[in-house]
């Protein structure tokens, strides 16, 4: 048995992507090629969102080898004007798997930066090729790196290491990989061009392998404001996560050797003085709120012990025997080992039982979570049928168990809170909208927080009609956390939901002119596969697309009514120009005149120059949603 | 005798003129109020009478269907009536022209016509609805306009006429000169009907049997002028018939099928049908239908196809209609449904191809006159 065991801990987490790479999106040299672009894209764009900074990114992919052809090595680097990474992260960031800065619950691009590690891994299984980071974390220096990755120890291997000086911060990443532009091209120009449509702050460049440069300038100066990092919400855990939570929430006992004693009695500003026992305490506690955690553990194991620093210094704490209440430690000078009885109902006591038991589940519940206040959580232990105070540490297996599944089923805990989110905003949206399609028309519309099993999120869509849009609508835009999704549309809930829409009834015919876009933000996006490619169709998703696909669709059938007034008007104003002069010609031959009757007032009074939009103004036309309004009414309840 | 045909000539070429100019004066007055509206910055507009089924009544006096009083204003200021406004105007020029000129033309025609003046009708059935349209507006028949239909019935018989159409005027033409009969055309139905020696019109439903008269001389063994209707009779053959029987003083029967259609073919030669309810000379009110009727069928044994579901559906839709209300007409339709089956003309030939002429004929030309 051990033997196996051994087995299986010697498998790096980097071997074990390795050999699971089509996880990840790096299955085939067309669709690899895809992926690192959009895993250094997003790195870059989300590095730069975190910090508030405008994001300049610059991408380019150059062939190894001009005249070879596809799939072949190319050169992938994208640089961006982000915050950097210290010199002293580099190595472990871009040179091991699972080593990540975005393990917060907030919604960002990627989840834990592993994709990129991913590309790079990828890249050096197929061209053999380091990776090159260049990175200026202060603006003045500039560190550049050549990293390989020794996947079977998941340690980074740096080749090169030199600095110079430069003027800004940023982070250049170059890798070589295995690639097929001639087939990933399109939908790598279509993520450029749509990820410039979700970030119209950012200023995109792409040079692609044949020498062309697409350029997406910035066209709103306003970042949307930064997510925060926020506590997990109760319906949204599992007994993996509070395991980890309560590791988090507890303590050891420092040891205490010379050098603690001597940090305690610093903290306490006796370096220099030897007090007794009592003074020391009394000391400690006019000092208690300034000292750290561990400073007052110690201050409350010398409560029990009754002994000042310098008997202190001839001791070692063996154990703290809570349900006895009993503290053992070693005398040196006796050579023997020694117990003291603890006082329950001292504070100090307290101290050490939250230090080794964990906190109190009203406690802990109250700290870890978001949207549980201190009787919210008494309600919960009633309904959990746990004892308010019972310390998180001495739960077993199956009282977490219990306890994870009773959080989920607890009804009374408030929505998620929605501030760790970013949506875009209308906005921008509009503006990127418009500046994209030029349509005749647009709506928008982001639609309240909502969200599903514990996990906020908010839709945001618009619509738009005319202009450049191609005819064969609609286009669905579809985008999560500021991602465009190109790939496996046919299974995607936004595409079903669009479906399901009876166009006919917003008087949308035939082969419009129109598209739709739709941006989900979540902290966790429910995508169907590993991929990231389409969204599942969550009912309370399906439901904030579904209304507010109906709101803008409304208001696109009030423009599409007036639209076809002012056609229709047009079409009259022909329609008479066209027939009455024919109707002069004939009657005069046919009442035997010589001339034609003057039929020209009667165009002009009954068409003036101005008359079309005059008229198509003031009518809206009424629309029969009696279903939707009641939709409506029943999300106020 | 050429005096008098000469006079006689004369008169009715006087008649023919009379009606040309009661047409044109028609449409002049039409073309000038138009002239005057536009004139004065009006939208002008046309009056038409309704000829939905609601505005079509029967009339007992006149013996045949007329519309009522509801008329529909179709005016060139609604945009949806615009172009169908300026088509019905154009068509009044049109027919102002081809009067004048004495020139004929054919539905057809007209739906090509059109074309050279931008006047664009979708097909063929929308410009003949526009016809009727102006028919309906004039209350004249198409082919006083010198509109006439496509289809063609035939006339054989003796019978001179004089042709008033322009090339032909003054020439003068025997009817039975030709074995395989006249064709019923717009020289034939203007002609001046100038005299006969026959003494009844047997109209005939279908072109086989009238070639069967012929041959056999029905003509002059009764003394008859023989028409094939070509089944439904057109509008020429009606005012065909209708001037045989006003200005000849010629009695018309009519043989038809011996099925419900066949018996409404003669109920539209007596009383019009309900798509010309608009106009009131087509109609030969003392014409009679001898046959073939449900009860010849039992009487003479012929043999008989059943109905089919349309047949017995067309049955009832008829008793509904005023004029099956009495007499031989509901009778016969009663039979008709009883029996539920029916019998072609050429089924006498299960009898001898002769016998229909030989038997049949003589013995329904002599109830007739008891009818």
């Amino acid at each position: 048995m051990s033997s196996i065991k051994e087995k299986f801990n010697q498998i790096s987490p980097s071997e074990f992507f390795y050999s699971n790479r089509d996880l990840a999106g790096f299955s085939n040299p067309t669709r690899s090629l895809y992926t690192a672009v959009r895993e250094f894209v997003e790195n870059a764009l989300d590095a730069c969102d975190q910090k508030g900074i405008l994001p300049d990114v610059h991408l380019s992919i150059k062939p190894v080898h001009p005249d070879k052809s596809d799939p072949q090595a190319y050169i992938l680097t994208v640089k961006d004007n982000g915050p950097g990474v210290d010199a002293h992260h580099i190595p472990l960031a871009f040179g091991t798997v699972l080593y990540g800065s975005k393990f917060g619950l907030k919604q960002a691009r990627g989840m834990f930066g592993l994709g990129a590690t991913m590309a790079i891994l990828y890249g050096q299984i197929t061209t053999n090729k380091p990776v090159t980071v260049k990175s200026s974390s202060d603006g003045k220096i500039q560190n550049q790196f050549e990293i390989l990755l020794d996947i079977q120890k998941n340690k980074p291997v740096i080749l090169k290491h030199t600095t110079k000086e430069v003027s800004k911060k940023g982070l250049s990443v170059s890798i070589c990989l295995e690639g097929d532009y001639s087939k990933a091209g399109a939908k790598i120009r279509d993520y450029v061009y749509e990820t410039s449509l979700i970030t119209p702050y950012a200023s995109i460049t792409f040079d692609d392998p044949k020498g062309e440069k697409f350029v997406h300038s910035r066209f709103v100066k306003d970042i949307p404001p930064p997510p925060t990092i926020i506590r997990p919400h109760p319906h949204g855990i599992d007994v993996e996560r509070i395991r980890r939570m309560i590791v988090e929430s507890q303590f050891d006992i420092p040891v205490i050797d010379d050098v603690m004693i001597e940090k305690v009695r610093k903290d306490l500003g006796l370096s220099k003085q030897n007090l007794a026992f009592t003074a020391i305490m009394s000391k400690a506690k006019k000092k208690w709120k300034t000292l750290s955690r561990q400073i007052r553990v110690v201050i409350a194991l010398m409560s029990f012990l009754k002994m000042d620093f310098e008997k202190l210094s001839k001791i070692r704490i063996e154990d703290l025997d809570v349900p006895n209440k009993k503290l053992y430690y070693w005398d040196f000078g006796d050579s023997q080992s020694k117990s003291v009885d603890m006082d329950p109902e001292s504070d100090y006591y307290k101290q050490l039982t939250n230090t080794v038991q964990g906190e109190p589940l009203t406690t802990f519940l109250t700290k870890r979570f978001q949207r549980i206040g201190p009787s919210t959580a008494v309600k919960f232990a009633e309904f959990a049928k746990f004892k308010p105070e019972r310390r998180m540490g001495t739960l077993s297996n199956e009282e977490l168990v219990h306890l994870s599944d009773s959080l989920q089923k607890f009804e009374d805990f408030m929505a998620p809170d929605s501030s760790c989110l970013a949506p875009l905003g209308e906005s921008p949206l509009e503006k990127g909208i418009k500046k994209f399609f030029n349509p005749d028309f647009v709506a928008v519309i982001q639609r309240p927080a909502s969200a599903y099993s514990g996990f906020p999120f908010i839709v945001e869509m618009g619509i738009a009609y005319g202009g450049d849009i191609k005819a064969g609508g609609p286009h669905v835009y579809r985008y999560a956390n500021r991602i465009p999704l190109l790939y496996d549309e046919g299974s995607d809930v936004v595409v079903k939901v669009v479906k399901e829409t009876d166009w006919g009834r917003y008087k949308v015919k035939g082969e419009p002119p129109f598209i739709i876009v739709s941006h989900i933000c979540s902290t966790r996006i429910p995508y169907k596969t590993a991929g990231k490619e389409n969204v599942a169709d969550r009912q309370e998703i399906e439901r904030e697309l579904k209304l507010g696909l109906q709101y803008l669709s409304r208001k696109l059938a009030a423009f599409m009514s007036k639209k076809g007034q002012a056609e229709m008007a047009k079409k009259r104003a022909n329609l008479y120009a066209k027939y009455i002069p024919l109707i002069a010609e004939f009657c005069t031959e046919l009442a035997g005149k010589k001339s034609q009757p003057n039929f020209k007032k009667l165009l002009e009074e009954e068409f003036p120059a101005d008359k079309n939009n005059s008229e198509t103004d003031n009518n809206e036309a009424p629309l029969d949603d009696n279903e939707e309004q009641t939709e409506e009414n029943e999300e106020n309840e | 005798m050429s005096k008098v045909k000469s006079a006689k000539t004369k008169e009715l070429s006087k008649k023919a003129l009379e009606k040309q100019k009661n047409i044109l004066e028609s449409l002049k007055s039409h073309g000038a109020k138009i002239y005057d509206d536009l004139n004065s910055g009006q939208f002008p507009k046309f009056s038409i009478p309704s000829r939905s089924v609601s505005n079509i009544v029967y009339d007992k006096k006149l013996r045949q269907y007329i519309l009522g009083t509801n008329a529909a204003i179709r005016s060139s200021r609604n945009s949806s009536q615009l172009r169908s406004f300026t088509q019905l105007m154009w068509l009044a020029f049109f027919a102002n022209r081809l009067t004048q000129e004495k020139k004929s033309s054919t539905l057809r025609d007209v739906y090509y016509s059109s074309q050279a003046f931008a006047i664009d009708f979708e097909d063929q059935a929308e410009s003949d609805n526009i016809i009727v349209d102006l028919e309906a507006v004039t209350s004249k028949p198409r082919e006083d306009f010198h509109i006439f239909p496509e289809e063609r019935s035939s006339i054989f018989g003796d019978l001179n006429i004089e042709y008033t159409i322009p090339g032909y005027e003054g020439k003068t033409m025997n009817l039975s000169n030709h074995p395989d009969g006249y064709s019923i055309g717009p020289s034939l139905t203007t002609a001046e009907l100038v005299d006969t020696s026959a003494e009844i019109v047997i109209a005939i439903e279908k072109g086989g049997l009238f070639t069967r008269f012929v041959e056999e001389q029905v003509d002059k063994k009764f003394k008859s002028i023989i028409i094939n209707t070509g089944g439904q009779a057109p509008r020429s053959t009606r005012t065909l018939l209708k001037r045989l029987h006003d200005e000849m003083k010629l009695p018309v029967i009519v043989l038809t099928d011996g099925d419900v259609y066949g018996e409404h073919i003669a109920m539209v030669i007596k009383s019009g049908s309900a798509n010309a309810a608009h106009l009131r000379e087509l109609t030969v009110p003392d014409a009679k239908w001898v046959g073939v009727w449900a009860t010849d069928i039992e009487k003479y044994k012929l043999p008989t196809i059943p109905m089919t579901e349309a047949d017995i559906k067309r049955c009832y839709d008829l008793q509904k209609d005023p004029r099956y209300e009495d007499g031989i007409w509901k009778k016969e339709l009663d039979v008709f449904l009883r029996i539920k089956r029916k019998a072609e003309l050429e089924a006498f030939s299960k009898y001898g191809l002769t016998n229909i002429t030989d038997k049949y004929l003589p013995q329904k030309l002599e109830l007739a006159k008891s009818l």
